[in-house]
C-alpha cells in the first residue's frame, strides 16, 4: 500500500493553546484520524520547563528556530536541529526559548503522556532510542552524480531511522529509495514541486510503501529538504486499545 | 539426602556520581529505596564532573544566561523531584568535591560507604555544607557511625587520595562522561531515571521485591 500526503503549512490555520501552564502556538498538518501519519507545528512561548513526556510512537522533531535545553544527554539545541524518539520513550523536562519553532513528526497518531503519570513510567521502551544533534555540527558533502548539490547527516548512517538534508539547486529531481516505514519530506528552504503544486518551507511530503515516490523536484530558486525516515520502530506502539492510550489521545487532543 | 538451600548474592548497582551533581544527589533516595526494597548492593564511585574547581570552590556566574540556567535547573528538579525540592538548598558555588571522594574511600574500607555517602550529600543538598571543608564531611562521617577524628587524620595525610584519583581515572576510562550513570546488573543508564524505570530493570533481571523473595 504507497501512501503519501503533501502538506502546504502556509495554507493551514493557527491556534493559540495551553496545556499544563504552558503556552503555544500551533497547527495541526496532518491529524492521524485516517490512521495515518499525525504532524504538529509548534511554537511554544519561553517557558524554563516544558514537562517531560512520551509519545506512544516513533517520533522526529525538527526543530526549525529557537532554543530548546535538556537536564541529559545532547543538552542544547538550537535550530535547525533533530530530536528522535522510539515509542514510549520518555524526554524531558525541557526548557523552550528564542523564538521556539519546531515540527512534531509521528508516522500515526502518537498522544502524550505525561510522565508524573507513575503508570506510564512503567510503560517506558526501556530499549528505546534517543538521538539529538544540531545541524551544524555536521559537514555538508557533495551529493555524488548531482552537480551543485550537497548533503549532511543529522543522524549517522546506520542508526536505523535516518536524517539527511539535500540542498539543490534549481529544477533538480530529488530521488529517493521506498519508505517502508514512512518518511516525512521537509522543506527547509526554497521550494519543491510535488504533484503539480509548489511548497514552501516548513510544507512537506509524507510517503509509505514498497515502491519509491516519485521525486521532489526543486523550484526556480532551489531547494533545501530533510528527509526523516523512520524503520520498524514506526510499527510499535500507537493509540490502541489500552487504558494508557486512551488517556494519551485525550491529553493530545486537549493540548492542541 | 541433604537438601541445601544456595542463597542467590545481591545484584551489584554501582553508581558513578559527583557530589555536586544535583541529579546524583536525587539519585541517593531512589538507590537508597532500592537497596531497603530489593536485594541488590550499591556500590557509589565517583565521576569527577569538574576537576578544575580549586579547594576553596567557585562562585556561580552572576549573567544574564548563567541566571536562566539556574532557573530552568530549579524548574526542572521540581519537575524531576517534587518530594525532594522543597528542602533542597542550591549551593551558592561549586564546591570541591574530590576531598569527599577521598572520604568515601575511607568510609568503604570501614563498611559504611552507603551511610556516609547519603550523609554527605545530605549536609551539601539540604544542610549547606561545604564539603570541601574537611569539618563538613568530618560531620558527615560522624552521622554515619564512623569516627570523624579518623577520617580527619586521614584527610589530613591525604591517605586515600591516590585510590580517589585512581576511582576518579577509571570512571573515565570506562567512558561515564555524566553523572548519575548507573549500572544495574547488566543495564547501563545514562542519567537519573524514574525510579519504576530501575525496578522494571531490576524486575527484568530477575530480581524481585524482598517480601516477595522472602515469601516465595
Amino acid at each position: 500500500m504507497q501512501q503519501c500526503y503533501v502538506v502546504d503549512a502556509a495554507n493551514t490555520p493557527w491556534k493559540r493553546s495551553a496545556t499544563e501552564g504552558i503556552t503555544f502556538a500551533c497547527q495541526v498538518l496532518l491529524s492521524g484520524e485516517d490512521g495515518g501519519p499525525e504532524a504538529l507545528h509548534f511554537r511554544f512561548d519561553d517557558c524554563p520547563s516544558v514537562y517531560a513526556h512520551m509519545h506512544l510512537t516513533s517520533q522526529f522533531q525538527l526543530l526549525l528556530n529557537g532554543s530548546m535545553d535538556f537536564p541529559r544527554g545532547v543538552k542544547h539545541l538550537e535550530g535547525l536541529a533533530i530530536h528522535y524518539t522510539d515509542h514510549n520513550m520518555p524526554y524531558g523536562p525541557f526548557a523552550v526559548s528564542k523564538g521556539h519553532d519546531m515540527l512534531v513528526l509521528h508516522p500515526r497518531a502518537g498522544g502524550i503522556i505525561s510522565m508524573a503519570n507513575h503508570d506510564a513510567r512503567r510503560q517506558i521502551n526501556l530499549g528505546g532510542r534517543l538521538f539529538a544533534s544540531l545541524a551544524a555540527d555536521s559537514q555538508w558533502q557533495p551529493l555524488p552524480n548531482a552537480d551543485h548539490s550537497s548533503f549532511k547527516f543529522l543522524m549517522p548512517p546506520g542508526y536505523g531511522p535516518a536524517a539527511v538534508v539535500v540542498r539543490s539547486p534549481a529544477h533538480a529531481a530529488l530521488a529517493m529509495p521506498a519508505a517502508e516505514f514512512g518518511r516525512y519530506e521537509v522543506v527547509l528552504e526554497g521550494s519543491v514541486i510535488v504533484d503539480g503544486q509548489e511548497i514552501g518551507p516548513p510544507g512537506f511530503r509524507y510517503v509509505r510503501g514498497d515502491q519509491p515516490a516519485e521525486p521532489l523536484v526543486t523550484g526556480e530558486n532551489g531547494g533545501t529538504v530533510a528527509f526523516l525516515t523512520f524503520d520498524r520502530d514506526a510499527l510499535e506502539g500507537g493509540i490502541n486499545e489500552g487504558s494508557l492510550a486512551a488517556e494519551a489521545a485525550e491529553a493530545m487532543a486537549r493540548a492542541i | 539426602m541433604t537438601e541445601t538451600t544456595q542463597q542467590a548474592a545481591p545484584l551489584r548497582v554501582v553508581v558513578f556520581a559527583d557530589f555536586v551533581c544535583p541529579y546524583s544527589y536525587l539519585a541517593v533516595d531512589q538507590i537508597d529505596r532500592l537497596a531497603r526494597e530489593y536485594d541488590v548492593k550499591p556500590l557509589w564511585r565517583p565521576h569527577w564532573l569538574h576537576p578544575e574547581t580549586p579547594l576553596e570552590g567557585t562562585p556561580r556566574e552572576q549573567t544574564p544566561d548563567s541566571a536562566a540556567k539556574r532557573e530552568r535547573l530549579h524548574a526542572w528538579v521540581k519537575e524531576m523531584a517534587p518530594e525532594q525540592y522543597p528542602r533542597i538548598r542550591f549551593p551558592e558555588r561549586r564546591h570541591y568535591s574530590f576531598l569527599a571522594f577521598e572520604a568515601l574511600e575511607f568510609a568503604y574500607d570501614h563498611g559504611r560507604d552507603a551511610e556516609f555517602k547519603t550523609a554527605v550529600y545530605d549536609v551539601m543538598w539540604t544542610g549547606g555544607g561545604d564539603i570541601g571543608k574537611p569539618e563538613t564531611l568530618m560531620a558527615a562521617a560522624e552521622r554515619s557511625g564512623l569516627d570523624p577524628d579518623e577520617l580527619g587524620e586521614a584527610l589530613h595525610d591525604r591517605s586515600y587520595a591516590q585510590r580517589a584519583l585512581d576511582a576518579c581515572n577509571q570512571a573515565r576510562t570506562i567512558g561515564i562522561t555524566n553523572t548519575p550513570t548507573m549500572f544495574l546488573g547488566r543495564t547501563r543508564i545514562n542519567g537519573w531515571h524514574y525510579y519504576e524505570v530501575l525496578e522494571s530493570v531490576l524486575q527484568k533481571q530477575g530480581v524481585r521485591p524482598r517480601e516477595t523473595a522472602t515469601a516465595g
